[in-house]
């Protein structure tokens, strides 16, 4: 029991982080009809900034959590500016492989100076363990699923109450009825992508103590976040943060219960059986064809 | 396709010729090189049949080139057949798997189908890896070169008087398909199912096809492609395969066959300049790709075919409009 509690926790901790992957992925598609490769990467990113705050500039965990969340939205609004403003209306394969591109060149950039070795990024707590209601649990766990939940709760107040936050919601529904009204949807692109991996650089950030830091790691990250959002209906925000968690769990119960050597595939199990099911996701809505 | 000249009719036979007059001059690392890119301008025709003509943005082509090339060493190594056979079986095996995908293209829009079909992918590589006793593994397997009138085929240059002719016949074979009423109901599924339903075209089969064509070419690439290395391990047909032939694909240019060779020949060669340094490989690699696309939408194709160098290709009135569209 106690053992089932502690891989629960570990895979909320785990699907939270694929949640946060998977609002940023989704951010983005419903703004620009884009699924973004490099998603992974802009992660990898967040991560690296936040280790070189740490390690080299010896700045304190949060302020090093906020470099890499602040760079990291800067690195997403210049992604949009400079390379998807001017091709946003092409054919939306065409724009995922610009998408891969980045990504690799991203990979190959972290690894002039990261390669070499594998990085350690040291946890946010010095204890190992704390026991809560006689079950033991990584604080850094606890830490990743908090933030997770407080960042979501954000989200869903910045998208409901602000202005920015309307227009982003105006810009979904539909672009030209958006600028019919007056929104500068260019702005909005932008700030969307900007949020975007800002959300994604936290997760990194959060995720590096507990997988390794290197350049590859995002990719991992992605083919989650990819399963988590689809699994949400990749155009719900809410969506995306329960498919997070359920791929986080799913993966943790059958690593602990069926096999490890099974765990790396769970994810892509349930995701198969789910959308023979239900072919738009959980809270995808039915797409209506119209004859 | 429009009536050519016939100097550029005749093209296609220089360029064999010229290929086939150098493969007797060329060192063994050149006529490697060349046995790539030809293998991989096969891969590349079996993705633009699925991803460029008829929109299918369906994620396992690099696993099924996986099962193809497994087929041919297996089946040579394992079972101790011949390469003349198991080569074809190694497409018919990708094929009927590949048919497999088409099921849920059914019935679920883009990123639904990408993501089952990548999750579809990886099962597949997972197999690959942990079904030891068949497949051995991580450790990879073989390939028995092939025997022709008692000559054992070795050598670059022999895989390249293999890897010739086929490609040749599938490219032929391919610009029949599409220039027959399957690959006009290619092109009309990809632009509006319902349009082409009530003009009497069976969606579900003529996907079903296109996903079995399509594997079938991988496959067969994938068969050539363990002939070429003699030697393939589960790894070479994961995401960096996959983001290998999108890459030809889409750099080449979609809805075009000559996308497929020049994409080819660009990004078979270009990793060769930059061997040695990881880092560098994917800098230029990322770059060529983002820039090549930004400037050129459509692929290196378009501008050629805007200033009538190449041909069109695709049999419809506004087939210049029917390019560029999201």
């Amino acid at each position: 029991m106690v053992n089932l509690l502690t891989l629960l926790v570990a895979g909320l901790a785990n699907g939270s982080l694929y949640a946060l992957v998977a609002l940023g992925l989704v951010l983005i598609y419903k703004t620009q009809d884009v699924v973004n490769f490099a998603h992974g990467e802009i992660l990898m990113a967040g991560a690296f900034i936040g280790f070189s705050a740490y390690t080299f500039l010896h700045l304190p965990y949060g302020w090093s959590l906020v470099a890499a969340v602040l760079l990291g939205g800067l690195l997403g609004a210049v992604i949009e500016r400079v390379a998807f403003r001017r091709v946003a209306n092409q054919h939306h394969i065409t724009l995922a492989m610009v998408t891969v591109g980045l990504s690799v060149l991203m990979k190959g950039l972290a690894r002039i100076p990261f390669g070499r070795d594998i990085n350690t990024y040291p946890p946010a707590f010095k204890a190992d363990r704390v026991v809560l209601w006689g079950i033991p649990i990584s604080p850094q766990h606890l830490l990743t699923i908090a933030m997770a939940a407080s960042l979501a709760v954000a989200l869903y107040l910045f998208f409901r109450f602000t202005a920015l936050g309307k227009k982003m919601r105006a810009t979904q529904q539909t672009i030209v009825g958006a600028q019919l009204v007056g929104i500068n949807t260019g702005n909005v692109f932008a700030s969307t992508w900007a949020l975007a991996a800002m959300i994604g650089a936290a997760a990194g950030v959060l995720a590096a103590p507990l997988s390794l830091l290197y350049p590859d790691m995002g990719t991992n990250f992605l083919l989650k976040g990819f399963a988590a959002a689809v699994l949400g209906g990749f155009e719900s925000v809410p969506g995306a943060i329960v498919g997070g968690f359920i791929v986080g769990v799913v993966e943790m119960l059958f690593g602990g219960f069926v096999s490890t050597v099974f765990q790396q595939v769970s994810a892509f199990f349930i995701i198969i059986l789910v959308l023979f099911l239900k072919p738009d996701g959980l809270f995808g809505r039915r797409a209506l064809a119209r004859v | 396709m429009e009536r050519l000249p016939w100097l550029r009719r005749l093209f296609p036979f220089v360029l064999i010729l010229a290929l086939l007059a150098a493969s007797q001059v060329m060192d063994n690392y050149l006529q490697y090189i060349v046995n790539l890119v030809l293998i991989y301008v096969i891969i590349g025709i079996g993705l633009n049949f699925l991803l460029g003509f008829a929109g299918q943005f369906a994620f396992a082509h690099a696993a099924l080139m996986g099962i193809g090339a497994y087929t041919a060493a297996l089946l040579t190594t394992r079972v101790g057949l011949s390469f003349w056979l198991a080569l074809p079986l190694s497409g018919v095996v990708a094929a009927v798997i590949g048919a497999g995908a088409a099921l849920p293209a059914m019935r679920m829009r883009r990123v639904y189908l990408a993501l089952v079909t990548l999750a579809f992918a990886q099962l597949i590589i997972w197999v690959l890896i942990n079904w030891n006793a068949v497949t051995l593994g991580t450790d990879g397997v073989d390939l028995r070169a092939p025997y022709l009138f008692g000559w054992r085929m070795r050598g670059d240059r022999n895989t390249f008087y293999i890897v010739l002719p086929v490609t040749v016949f599938l490219y032929w074979l391919a610009r029949r398909v599409l220039e027959s009423h399957v690959g006009r109901a290619f092109i009309a599924i990809r632009e509006n199912e319902i349009v082409a339903r009530s003009n009497g075209i069976s969606v579900a089969w003529t996907k079903t096809l296109v996903f079995a064509l399509s594997a079938f070419y991988a496959g067969i690439g994938g068969g050539l492609y363990a002939l070429a290395l003699g030697f393939i391990v589960p790894d070479s047909f994961g995401l960096g395969q996959l983001t290998l032939h999108f890459s030809i694909v889409v750099l080449g240019g979609m809805l075009s066959l000559y996308g497929a060779v020049i994409g080819a020949v660009v990004l078979t060669t270009l990793p060769e300049f930059l061997r040695d340094v990881q880092a560098l490989q994917e800098i230029i690699y990322g770059l060529v790709l983002m820039v090549v696309i930004l400037v050129m939408p459509q692929g290196i194709v378009g501008p050629l075919k805007r200033f009538g160098i190449l041909p069109r290709e695709v049999l419809a009135r506004n087939w210049r409009r029917l390019e560029r569209r999201g």
